[in-house]
């Protein structure tokens, strides 16, 4: 067993357990800082495989993000605990059929998807090759985005203007 | 040392040999630059500082502090969140510490040389805000919980100008990577070339340090000490080591980015290249510490103001000229 398997079953695990437990915890502030944990563990599974530039930026906009949930998340939760038991649900079982329907897709998905023959060198000039296809094949779909994030922007910045008048 | 290896049991152990004693020199560092500080600020307001434990100086003065520190009783309040009380000095510290490993002291001194060094550098230290808000929740106080509020909103904001500020950097080397950046200011270094860059990161990075003119997350004066008030003894120590830390990397970073690293100055060959980085390094240190004894503390809504609406546009206005004179030169 060499390295590589050995950090893949940590991320693996570490992303997959703090995804379970955003779910199980009952504190905001415990089920946010275990999305910390998943997200981490992602940006070190973008490093094996040798994907850096997107660990970079997953790992710079997702910290950002989770912070400024944690700040909802302590606004708008009481700190006293263990009220909130009963509002757990209980497990009901048709919700075993979109579980079991979703895992078919992505599996469908995972194993139609056929690797390129030769391996493609990312490695070194990672950054600059994810640049040059942004701004040459991928243009327009990236301009696209923007302009929707925009439009994204100025309606929460209008949002939040009415409620102030 | 090189990354290009795959990850091995060996490879685990050579690093670990020469991470613990960088780790012990980070920590002596911290505990000279806790004194300098404060002598430096003795100095400056016309008194003289330590100057009884360990001689004239007053050199063991930190030392004798650590040690108060860790003999301290290790209190936690009676209604903070116990586990996240006890987590939030390491989620701080970690960060802190991690970002060393990518900083290129000298040529031959680094330990990760890696393609997306800044990138690597601008993401894992924004992690550090994660510690400290959760530091100022745990401890179930009004006091803490503002300060950690403060920190969340000051650090994000200023997170912002502080990476703009250095995508004129990113132009002219063409690289993410540090030793790159270093390399391409063999001649000139890019504080000539992005004097506006360089101011706004360094505003930016005293913001994010915490520091005076932009301390409100601790402002003593209004918070009793922001975030901190629950913690004592090693606790404290802890948040105080990775402050002191995170300003050493910062510091290191704006000496790569705009002062050209390890280069000499032009006729000074002959002074190696680790003296030239230290030379520069405690200039950068020496003037974050200026500017914490002779500056006022600003209001919060003037920090929002100035981040928000002065440094961001600035910022931006530069990303934009930069990229305009390097295509009209090149």
């Amino acid at each position: 067993m060499n390295g590589e398997v050995i950090f893949f079953v940590l991320f693996s695990l570490g992303a997959i357990i703090g995804a379970v437990f955003v779910l199980v915890f009952r504190k905001a502030v415990y089920a946010l800082l275990s999305a910390v944990l998943t997200f981490v563990s992602m940006s070190g599974l973008y490093i094996l495989l040798t994907a850096e530039f997107v660990a970079g930026v997953q790992l710079l906009i997702y910290s950002g993000a989770i912070t400024i949930l944690m700040l909802f998340a302590i606004m708008l939760t009481k700190q006293k605990t263990g009220t909130t038991r009963k509002r757990m649900i209980r497990f009901q079982w048709p919700v075993i059929i979109p579980i079991v329907l979703l895992m078919i897709i992505i599996f469908y998905g995972i194993h139609k998807v056929t690797p390129p023959r030769k391996p493609v060198s990312y490695g070194k000039n990672n950054t600059e090759q994810i640049g040059e296809l942004i701004f040459t094949q991928y243009m327009i779909p990236f301009e696209m985005i923007s302009v929707l994030l925009l439009a994204a922007l100025i309606g929460a910045i209008i949002l939040a203007k009415k409620e102030n008048t | 040392m090189n990354l290009e290896q795959p990850p091995s049991m060996e490879g685990f152990l050579s690093f670990f040999i020469y991470v613990v004693p960088f780790l012990i020199f980070v920590l002596s560092f911290v505990t000279f630059a806790i004194l300098a500080e404060r002598k430096v600020m003795g100095t400056m307001q016309l008194r003289s500082g330590p100057n009884r434990t360990g001689g004239r100086f007053g050199l063991l003065q930190t030392v004798a502090d650590v040690f108060k520190l860790l003999l301290k009783e290790d209190t936690i309040p009676k209604d903070a969140d116990r586990t996240l009380f006890k987590w939030s000095p390491i989620l701080a510290f970690v960060p802190a510490f991690m970002v060393l490993a990518v900083i290129p002291f000298t040529k031959h001194f680094q330990f990760a040389d890696i393609g997306i060094g800044l990138l690597y550098y601008v993401a894992i230290s924004s992690l550090s805000v994660i510690g400290i808000v959760t530091g100022g929740w745990a401890s179930n106080n009004k006091y803490s919980l503002i300060g950690g509020m403060r920190a969340a909103a000051q650090m994000i904001s200023y997170e912002i100008p502080l990476v703009l500020s250095i995508v004129g950097v990113i132009f002219l080397a063409g690289s993410l990577n540090l030793n790159t950046i270093v390399g391409a200011q063999q001649s000139v270094w890019f504080i000539l070339y992005q004097p506006v860059g360089f101011i706004i990161f360094y505003i930016a990075s005293v913001a994010e340090l915490n520091r005076v003119p932009f301390d409100l997350p601790e402002a003593e004066s209004e918070l009793v000490a922001g975030y901190l008030v629950e913690y004592s003894g090693f606790r404290f120590a802890i948040f105080m080591l990775a402050e002191y830390v995170y300003m050493f990397a910062m510091a290191a970073m704006t000496t790569v980015l705009f002062l050209g690293g390890w280069h000499p100055i032009p006729y000074f060959e002959m002074i190696p290249g680790a003296i030239w980085f230290a030379i520069k390094f405690s200039l950068i240190f020496f003037s974050l510490m200026w500017i914490r004894f002779t500056f006022p503390r600003i209001r919060g809504d003037q920090l929002m103001t100035f981040a928000w609406k002065g440094l961001i546009p600035i910022s931006i206005i530069n990303i934009f000229l930069t990229a305009i004179i390097y295509e009209i030169l090149s």
